[in-house]
């Protein structure tokens, strides 16, 4: 079994009386590019401040790199790269003076010249104050510095928010350009599946505090599936097919949405259920997270009546 | 060896099939000839902007169909069509996808022949790339 870099156990996380992270397990072996999603509010961030140790647990526990996230010595946390939400720096240090400043953590393995090199690449100079950046180019200098230490692992938390093509494309080519060195492990939430599926090779899916998915980004491909139908008769009151999320149903026909059923199971169904047709709905990343994530009350709200 | 392959994320199609496709085109078609050298793994990740797993299990998928071969320590090549098996069972395949396209063209109300001709068409847009690139 490989090595896990990032692994909690019933993660737990009360603001006053308010749950935010509901039982939050996860395991992240090393080596991967794990992307973090789930729609605003979902607890992520909470997550993510847990696993550093930024945050107390109510109940649960969590380690990184081995060590208990409630005691990351100096030295786990040279290990560590983390790019935190809108890109948070000390606002009247220069560009040099944050590099100085960042390096010190850092001992022995910080990578000078790469840093120099993004900060060419990205058209930036060292006196230029932080202050005075736009937002875009902050997170430019937020990337430098995170690549800098070659870090073991890598944790950003929703670091393309708001950000141009441009930039995030750059975002992505530095993931790509660190996970290509032996045992680094990076672990991002975003809210761009596209860019989640370009770079992630595993995928961690939070809904309302609680984890629906944590498996590798092929699996969860394969396993969320629509299929829609026609029937000859009336349609069925009853739906009883394993894995079933939800369905919809219009004048003669019907959506289901399923989860970990295979082909065979649905045509074994169908053949037993009266369907004259059906046939698969082709369905993108951003597809499948959307309908695994919409809870089956919900979704008749943005049902269109028919005249 | 310029390889041209475009991947769009967001697709409903996965991005390990876009370049499992384009790879099989482009040998279909000549661009790539027997034994010519497909671009490393981790060099092929870094210009797509992709995981480099992804065109690892592309490559994979491409081996176990037999298109390519790797050797060790040098990398992955097109093979030889004549060491390609063909089995009975490929060929069904086939010729039940083919099923497929030729039901929707009668049900246009295309005839035979019409589905021959766009048929012949079809396959010179191949063998054409493919002589282009041996003279």
């Amino acid at each position: 079994m490989s090595e896990m870099v990032l692994q909690t156990e019933g993660l737990t996380k009360y603001y006053g009386g308010k749950l935010a992270l509901d039982h939050f397990t996860i395991r992240i072996p090393r080596g991967c590019i794990c992307g973090f999603v789930g729609r605003n509010g979902s607890g992520k961030t909470t997550a993510i401040k847990l696993l550093l140790g930024f945050l107390n647990p109510t109940a649960g526990s969590s380690q990184v790199l081995g060590c208990n996230s409630q005691q990351l010595t100096p030295a786990i946390r040279q290990r560590i790269g983390y790019v935190s939400e809108g890109h948070r720096l000390i606002r009247w240090m220069t560009i040099a003076e944050i590099a100085k400043f960042q390096r010190a953590f850092f001992p022995g393995q910080w990578d000078i010249k790469l840093f120099w090199d993004m900060i060419e690449y990205f058209d930036l100079s060292k006196k230029q104050k932080i202050k005075y950046l736009s937002n875009g180019q902050r997170a430019q200098v937020s990337l430098a510095l995170a690549l800098a230490p070659n870090p073991e692992l890598l944790i950003m938390d929703d670091p393309t928010l708001g950000l141009d093509a441009a930039i995030r494309r750059q975002f992505l080519e530095g993931m790509i350009g660190l996970i290509m060195w032996q045992g680094r492990t990076i672990f991002f939430s975003s809210h761009i599946l596209g860019d989640v599926e370009r770079v992630a090779d595993r995928i961690v899916v939070l809904d309302k505090g609680v984890v629906r998915a944590d498996c590798s980004l092929e699996q969860f491909r394969n396993a969320v599936k629509k299929v829609r139908c026609r029937f000859t008769g009336p349609i069925l009151p009853k739906v009883n097919i394993d894995g079933l999320l939800h369905f919809r149903q219009s004048a003669d026909e019907l959506e289901l949405v399923l989860v970990g059923t295979d082909d065979k199971e649905i045509a074994d169904w169908a053949g037993s259920s009266g369907v004259v047709e059906y046939r698969a709905v082709n369905m993108n990343l951003e597809d499948q997270f959307i309908e695994y994530t919409a809870p089956a009350g919900r979704m008749k709200l943005f049902q269109w009546e028919e005249k | 060896m310029a390889l041209w392959i475009q991947i769009t994320p967001g697709s409903d199609e996965p991005i390990y099939v876009q370049i499992v496709e384009q790879i099989s085109e482009a040998i279909a078609k000549g661009e790539l000839a027997v034994s010519d050298k497909l671009p490393a793994v981790r060099k092929l990740a870094a210009e797509l902007v992709i995981n480099p797993s992804t065109v690892a299990r592309a490559y994979t998928i491409l081996e176990q169909a037999g298109l390519v071969t790797t050797k060790t320590g040098s990398g992955t090549f097109v093979s030889d069509p004549r060491m390609r098996s063909k089995d009975a069972s490929d060929v069904n395949v086939l010729a039940e996808r083919m099923d497929t396209v030729i039901v929707r063209s009668l049900n246009l109300g295309l005839d035979a022949d019409d589905i021959l001709a766009m048929f012949r068409n079809r396959l010179a847009k191949f063998s054409k790339a493919k002589k282009e690139r041996e003279k």
